[in-house]
C-alpha cells in the first residue's frame, strides 16, 4: 500500500517576477519546504527538480547538480521533464525513490523562469511537448486546446459563457491567495470581450507565462499527517489528432482509475481538487473525466457554482494555472502545496472546511501525459 | 528545427501525400503564431480525416473562416510552411483546401 507523507511544504510568489532570478525561486521555495519539515539538508537523501524549458531558453541543463549546488547538498539529483506535467512525475519519482526503501527524506523542487524570454519565442519553445505534426500545421498550445474546446461544444452544446465560468471562479479563488500572480476577480464578459488569442478562445481562457517554483519535501516518516495513498501516471499520443475522443483525455482516466484504486476511494469521497486549467476547457474535461460529473455536462457542473470555495468540490482553490500563475514546471508541485495546505487547515481566507481526501491531476502537453495523485489525512 | 538534411530526408514524402481527401473534425482560427508563422496571422488549423480514416493536423488555406464548418471536404495540396529566417532552406509540406469554391 501506497504511503509516503509530505512532510514539509513551499511556494515562492507565482507572477512576473523582474527581480528573482531562476536560482533564487529555486532556493527559496526548496529551503522553505526544508524548514517547514524540520529539517536540515543534510538530511535530505535524494533531489528531485522539475522544469522544462531552462535549457532551451538559457542553456542550462543539468539541472539536478545546479539545485544540489545552491542547497549545499551532493546527494542524488535529478531534472524530471514531461512537459507541463514535470511537476507530478518528479512528486511520482520522489515517491518511487521512497517507497523502494532507497531514501527516507526526498525533496522535489518545481521551478520555471519564463518572462525573460519573447512571447513569441516561449510559445515555440513550449510546442516541444507537441508533435512534429503539430509544429507543421503551425499549431500552438492555446490552438491544440481550441480544437478540442470546438469539438467539445460541437458534441455537448458546452458554451463560450460555460468555459467564462471557469476562469471567473479561478480568478476569485486567487484574490484569496496572496501567492497567485492575478489575485483579482474579472467577470464574464471580461473573458468574452478579451482579444482572440485563437477561436474559439479570447485571451481569458488561457493560463499565463509565469516565473515561480514550489517544493515539497516527502518522507517515509514524519509527524505530519498528511498521506499521499495514490500516486499513478498515464500516457497518450504524442499527436492530438491521432485520439478517436477529443472531447476528453483519456490519460486523465486512466491515471485517475489506477490512483483511486491504490487509495481504495472513489470520486464521491473527494473533498478538495487542483486540475490542469491550462485553459477554460481543460478544466471542464478534467471534471468529466475524473468521474466528478457525467461526460459532457462539465460546463453546466462548473456555471452552476458547485465548484467554488464554500460549495460542494471546491475545484483549485489556489486560483488555478488561470490566475495563480503557470511556471510549467512548478504547477505539478504547486497542486501537492496547496492540497497539503488545505488538509492541514493551513489554507486561511480560502480554507475548504475540514477536507479529508484532496486530489491533484496535472497535464503534459494535451494529455500525452497526466499525472494524478491523491492526498489523505 | 529546418535543417538541410532533414528538409532532404522529409521533402521525398511530399508526393505521396497530394490529392487525398478528407474532412474537417475541428479546427480553429489562430492569431497568436509561433516563431516562422507570425506574417500568416490570422490562420486556420484543423485536424482532418481522410477517407481511409487516418487523421492529421493542417493548415488550411484559400478558405474563409465564413466557410469552415465541421464535414467540410478539402485535398491535401503542396505548399510553403512557414517562413524561413536568414539563409535557411524553405520549408514544403502539405496543407489543406476546399473542395468547394466558396458561395458567390
Amino acid at each position: 500500500m501506497l504511503k509516503v507523507k509530505v512532510a514539509g511544504v513551499g511556494l515562492t510568489k507565482f507572477g512576473e517576477l523582474w527581480n528573482r532570478s531562476f536560482y533564487d525561486l529555486a532556493y527559496g521555495a526548496a529551503t522553505e519546504a526544508i524548514t517547514d519539515a524540520g529539517l536540515n539538508i543534510k538530511e535530505i537523501d535524494a533531489i528531485y527538480v522539475s522544469n522544462m524549458l531552462f535549457g532551451k531558453v538559457d542553456n542550462q541543463d543539468h539541472l539536478g547538480a545546479v539545485v544540489a549546488s545552491l542547497l549545499g547538498s551532493k546527494v542524488a539529483a535529478t531534472r524530471i521533464e514531461g512537459a507541463c506535467a514535470s511537476g507530478g512525475l518528479a512528486i511520482h519519482g520522489a515517491i518511487q525513490g521512497i517507497q523502494s526503501g532507497m531514501y527516507k527524506n526526498v525533496l522535489v523542487v518545481g521551478v520555471e523562469k519564463m518572462t525573460d524570454t519573447g512571447a513569441s519565442e516561449i510559445s515555440t519553445a513550449l510546442m516541444g511537448a507537441g508533435s512534429e505534426e503539430e509544429r507543421q500545421a503551425g499549431l500552438t498550445f492555446p490552438a491544440l486546446y481550441a480544437l478540442m474546446a470546438r469539438a467539445h461544444m460541437q458534441k455537448y452544446g458546452t458554451t463560450r459563457e460555460q468555459m467564462a465560468a471557469v476562469a471567473v471562479k479561478n480568478h476569485y479563488h486567487a484574490s484569496l491567495n496572496k501567492k497567485a500572480q492575478f489575485p483579482y476577480e474579472i467577470t464574464i464578459e471580461k473573458v468574452l470581450n478579451s482579444p482572440a488569442i485563437s477561436n474559439p478562445f479570447t485571451l481569458f481562457d488561457a493560463s499565463p507565462i509565469s516565473d515561480g517554483a514550489a517544493a515539497v519535501v516527502l518522507s517515509a516518516n514524519s509527524s505530519r499527517k498528511v498521506t499521499i495513498t495514490g500516486s499513478a501516471v498515464a500516457t497518450d499520443t504524442i499527436d492530438l489528432s491521432q485520439r478517436t475522443d477529443l472531447t476528453g483525455l483519456a490519460a486523465t482516466k486512466a491515471a485517475a482509475g489506477k490512483a483511486f484504486q491504490q487509495a481504495g476511494l472513489t470520486p464521491k469521497d473527494v473533498n478538495v481538487v487542483e486540475v490542469h486549467d491550462c485553459f477554460t476547457i481543460a478544466e471542464i474535461m478534467a471534471m468529466e473525466d475524473l468521474g466528478f460529473c457525467a461526460k459532457g455536462s462539465g460546463g453546466e457542473f462548473i456555471a452552476s457554482g458547485a465548484t467554488k470555495l464554500g460549495f460542494a468540490l471546491p475545484t483549485n482553490t489556489s486560483g488555478g494555472l488561470k490566475a495563480c500563475g503557470h511556471p510549467v514546471g512548478a504547477t505539478g508541485v504547486k497542486q501537492i502545496v496547496e492540497l497539503t495546505e488545505q488538509l492541514e487547515g493551513r489554507a486561511t481566507n480560502r480554507q475548504v472546511a475540514k477536507p479529508k481526501v484532496a486530489l491533484a491531476q496535472n497535464v503534459g502537453g494535451t494529455g500525452a501525459t497526466v499525472v494524478v495523485h491523491i492526498l489523505q489525512i | 528545427m529546418n535543417s538541410p538534411v532533414k528538409n532532404w530526408r522529409e521533402i521525398k514524402k511530399i508526393s505521396q501525400q497530394l490529392g487525398r481527401v478528407g474532412k474537417v473534425v475541428t479546427w480553429t482560427k489562430v492569431f497568436v503564431a509561433p516563431t516562422g508563422f507570425e506574417h500568416e496571422v490570422p490562420y486556420l488549423v484543423a485536424i482532418v480525416e481522410f477517407l481511409d480514416g487516418q487523421r492529421t493536423s493542417v493548415q488550411v488555406v484559400d478558405c474563409l473562416e465564413e466557410q469552415i464548418i465541421e464535414g467540410m471536404e478539402v485535398i491535401t495540396v503542396v505548399r510553403r510552411i512557414g517562413k524561413p529566417s536568414g539563409e535557411d532552406v524553405i520549408n514544403y509540406g502539405i496543407k489543406v483546401v476546399p473542395t468547394q469554391k466558396e458561395p458567390s
